[in-house]
């Protein structure tokens, strides 16, 4: 493994508060912030669902761009334009040396459902042959690549929660490995009525309001990594590790040790001590099991040290592209882009972790999958 | 060019810029296969090398309808036992198959608890035959349609996860879905896992299954052949659609000699890129496609001329196979006159995302028995795919080098080079 360094030069973000880094900003500064939640659905109440209800991408992509691609790829195209458009133009880099990498929970979904619509209310024959490329997994970024020419590997991962992470951390080995000069660490996740009716039914959602359960997220985020700082990076990628323990794949796992090791593992690659530690984006998305988990986690990392924590996850909503975010934020205030007010989830504030009051100069970012997949990162100043 | 071996390299990035590299090598140590042509790893190689197809009647569900009734369809029935989780897709059934078949092959145990090791699948269709179900009571019926159970599995990471809780996995986990370059690029980043000292042993490959969303899709595209699917014969016309699982035990080779563990061949790179061309249609002069064949040969840090054999993708779309062919030419020039390109798609359909571990596994199997498999369903040459596609059945073949090609929707492609132990 090498020990090249990895910087965040750059972000865009569509989510819940609006279109544009300038939009979360502001929407973290305010202290009581809150999305507007609801998803239509067929015949039922609308869903939990954190969506990006304002999104347009007129003022980004033209017409007949934006025409061929479906949400997914219109929200990912958007966000990463504005990761790319701070980079100056020309790129620093030969287009075809620029990776992607992409974290999705549910991008397909929704043409999934039209494809089977036909399929199952009409005939096979009467399919949209044209939906059919967009139900795999892998369209936003592939649409991404075909619209920016972007030529370097191209990865989408499926790890629930954890894909966001994922992207990011498979983007820090492709620039380690040097299989591309720079890359897109992207995630996206789209409002669907299927996905989240699943969770609906599962129980874990957070409906009606005012019970314990979370709200799903909608939105993409992109984030430029390279090896050599362009312009004022926001910050820099110092550290990565992975671990994963045994679970039911719609599960939180048992115990939090391979949080705890991942952690630790990604803590000692950036040569950071737990106690360096000023800054954790808190995993809590509602559901109180998943608080527990973490608490403990934290406990096997942090011993009695209370850095700030903020959480996202309960305001923006959980998704796939949720623990991207999370890396976003937290590049975002190490850099001063941003001032974060939000309080930490109560059940972190009782423990004794504080609000962030000052600009943060590590911070610890982590990701825990149903299924047990468990990444963490670290980022510092640039 | 030198073969690569394990030490540390002074390498130049993309950017021009200078960093070292520690090489560990990736040996293939066991193989478990789930196919069309039989349930396990030496009944899907002896009736592949016979020349023998698994294409049939499409049992699974009716085919009426459709513009095709036929496929690489799993036989269910010759599936060996095997403890399933509830609410187990045939997808995570496929991998559970593979990977015990592929542990005891390694001689290593099926049990165990938070097991260092790395997990690396493509991950396709998962569940979705058996989520199917439930979304047609869903918009038949509205909202009061019951149903929970069979959308556990829909995800696609869920027979990575399974496959981590069965057998006791605590390394890095993941799960890539590329479309059908999926379980290449698993196996390529599994091997760089390992080399890269993140763990010991690593399982690695990909399990799909068919599904009417995948029948609909491919049969809209009219990219289907009414026929069994017929790789670079001149009247072909388009793919079988099929199903499977594979997956390779990798393991560092100082590892896998410290228990007298042997080899089927070695991991010695991979190459990713993107055509930024075309969602569905391939760059036709086969540039992009090179690219990333050389991208993979140079990762393995070998040439052109060092390749004995190519395992194509070889999807039987007339213009995928065309502008594969220009690919090769473009990287091995005259010496593709020489070389056997074949593609398995024809006895085993198009196995999506598993196809690219299906492949990786056939291409072991061919270093390790100097027999290259053959291009079934291929009859008449075409001029423009210009390659010897290994007609009839297996071929004896001196194979010290071999790559494995998966091209796939989106333009994610990605190349496996692959070395002989010997």
């Amino acid at each position: 493994m090498t020990t090249r360094p990895v910087f965040v030069c750059s972000a865009g973000a569509v989510t819940a508060a609006g279109t544009g880094v300038e939009s979360l900003a502001a929407a973290l500064e305010d202290p009581v912030w809150d999305a507007p939640v609801g998803l239509e659905r067929p015949d039922g109440p609308p869903l939990p669902v954190a969506a990006c209800r304002d999104f347009s991408p007129r003022n980004v992509l033209p017409p007949l761009v934006a025409r061929r691609l479906d949400r997914p790829a219109r929200l990912l195209a958007v966000a990463a334009r504005e990761a790319l458009a701070a980079l100056g133009d020309p790129l620093p880099w030969d287009r075809t040396q620029v990776g992607i990498t992409a974290g999705t929970w549910n991008a397909g979904t929704s043409a999934l459902v039209d494809v089977l619509r036909a399929v199952f209310l009409t005939s096979p024959e009467e399919a949209p042959p044209a939906q059919f490329p967009s139900t795999v997994a892998n369209a936003p970024a592939s649409q991404l690549g075909i619209l920016e020419r972007l030529g370097g590997p191209n990865l989408t991962f499926a790890e629930k929660q954890a894909s966001g992470l994922r992207a990011v951390v498979e983007a820090g080995r492709l620039l380690a490995h040097g299989r591309a000069a720079a890359a897109l660490a992207c995630g996206v996740d789209e409002g669907d009525w299927l996905n989240a009716e699943g969770y609906a039914r599962l129980g874990v959602l957070v409906n009606p309001p005012g019970r314990v359960g979370m709200r799903l997220g909608e939105g993409a985020v992109a984030l430029s990594l390279a090896p050599e700082p362009v312009g004022t990076p926001l910050a820099r990628l110092a550290g990565w590790a992975s671990a994963g323990s045994a679970s039911e794949p719609w599960l939180y796992p048992d115990r939090p040790d391979a949080l705890v090791s991942a952690c630790l593992r990604a803590l000692e690659a950036a040569g950071r001590a737990p106690s360096d530690v000023d800054l954790v984006l808190s995993l809590a998305n509602g559901i109180p099991y998943l608080g527990g988990l973490e608490l403990a986690a934290l406990e096997g990392v942090l011993g009695d040290h209370r850095p700030a924590v903020l959480s996202t996850n309960e305001r923006l909503g959980e998704a796939g592209f949720a623990s991207l975010l999370r890396v976003a934020v937290a590049a975002l205030a190490i850099a001063g882009r941003a001032r974060p007010a939000w309080a930490p989830a109560p059940h972190l504030a009782a423990m004794g972790y504080p609000p962030v009051t000052t600009r943060p100069r590590t911070a610890l970012v982590t990701a825990l999958a149903g299924g047990g997949s468990c990444l963490a990162t670290v980022l510092t100043t640039a | 060019m030198e073969d690569r071996t394990p030490g540390v390299y002074r390498c130049v990035g993309p950017d021009g810029s200078l960093y070292s590299a520690a090489v560990k090598d990736v040996w293939i140590t066991g193989i478990g296969l789930v196919t069309a042509l039989g349930p396990d790893r030496e009944t899907t190689w002896r009736r592949l090398v016979a020349g023998e197809s698994g294409i049939r009647a499409l049992t699974l569900f009716d085919p009426a309808g459709f513009r095709t009734s036929i496929a690489a369809q799993v036989d269910d029935a010759a599936l060996p036992a095997v403890d399933l989780p509830r609410h187990a897709s045939r997808a995570t059934r496929f991998a559970l198959i593979a990977a015990a078949e592929a542990l005891a092959d390694a001689g290593l145990p099926a049990d165990g608890d938070s097991r260092p090791w790395a997990l690396a699948m493509g991950g396709g269709a998962a569940g979705l035959f058996e989520t199917e179900g439930f979304i047609a009571r869903r918009l038949r019926r509205g909202r009061q349609a019951r149903g929970l159970t069979e959308f556990l599995e829909l995800l696609q990471d869920t027979p990575t996860d399974r496959l981590a809780a069965r057998f006791g996995l605590g390394g890095p986990r993941l799960t890539v879905t590329t479309a059908c370059s999926s379980s290449t690029l698993s196996v390529g980043m599994a091997a760089e896992m390992i080399s890269d000292g993140l763990a010991p042993v690593a399982l690695a490959g990909g399990a799909d299954a068919i599904c009417r969303l995948t029948y609909t899709g491919f049969n809209s595209l009219r990219a289907v052949d009414l026929s069994p699917c017929r790789p670079f014969d001149r009247s072909r016309q388009g793919l079988t659609v099929g199903e499977g699982a594979a997956v390779l035990v990798l393991e560092d080779a100082d590892h896998a000699r410290a228990r007298g563990a042997t080899a089927y061949a070695r991991v010695l790179g991979y190459g990713a890129t993107n055509d930024a061309f075309h969602m569905t249609q391939p760059e036709p002069s086969g540039e992009a496609w090179a690219r990333t064949i050389l991208a993979a040969l140079a990762d393995a840090r070998i040439g052109p001329p060092d390749v004995d054999y190519v395992n194509a993708h070889g999807t039987a779309t007339e213009q995928n196979d065309a502008a594969e062919c220009a690919a090769y030419q473009r990287v091995l020039g005259e010496r593709l006159a020489r070389v056997p390109v074949s593609s398995v798609k024809g006895a085993l359909g198009h196995c999506l995302c598993g196809a690219g571990g299906i492949e990786a596994a056939i291409t072991s199997l061919a270093i390790a028995r100097q027999t290259v498999p053959p291009t079934v369903g291929f009859a008449e040459p075409d001029p423009a795919c210009p390659v010897d596609p290994v007609p009839g059945g297996g071929r004896p073949h001196v194979v010290k080098h071999a790559i494995s090609s998966s091209f796939a929707f989106g333009g994610n492609s990605g190349v496996l080079v692959l070395g002989s132990c010997r």
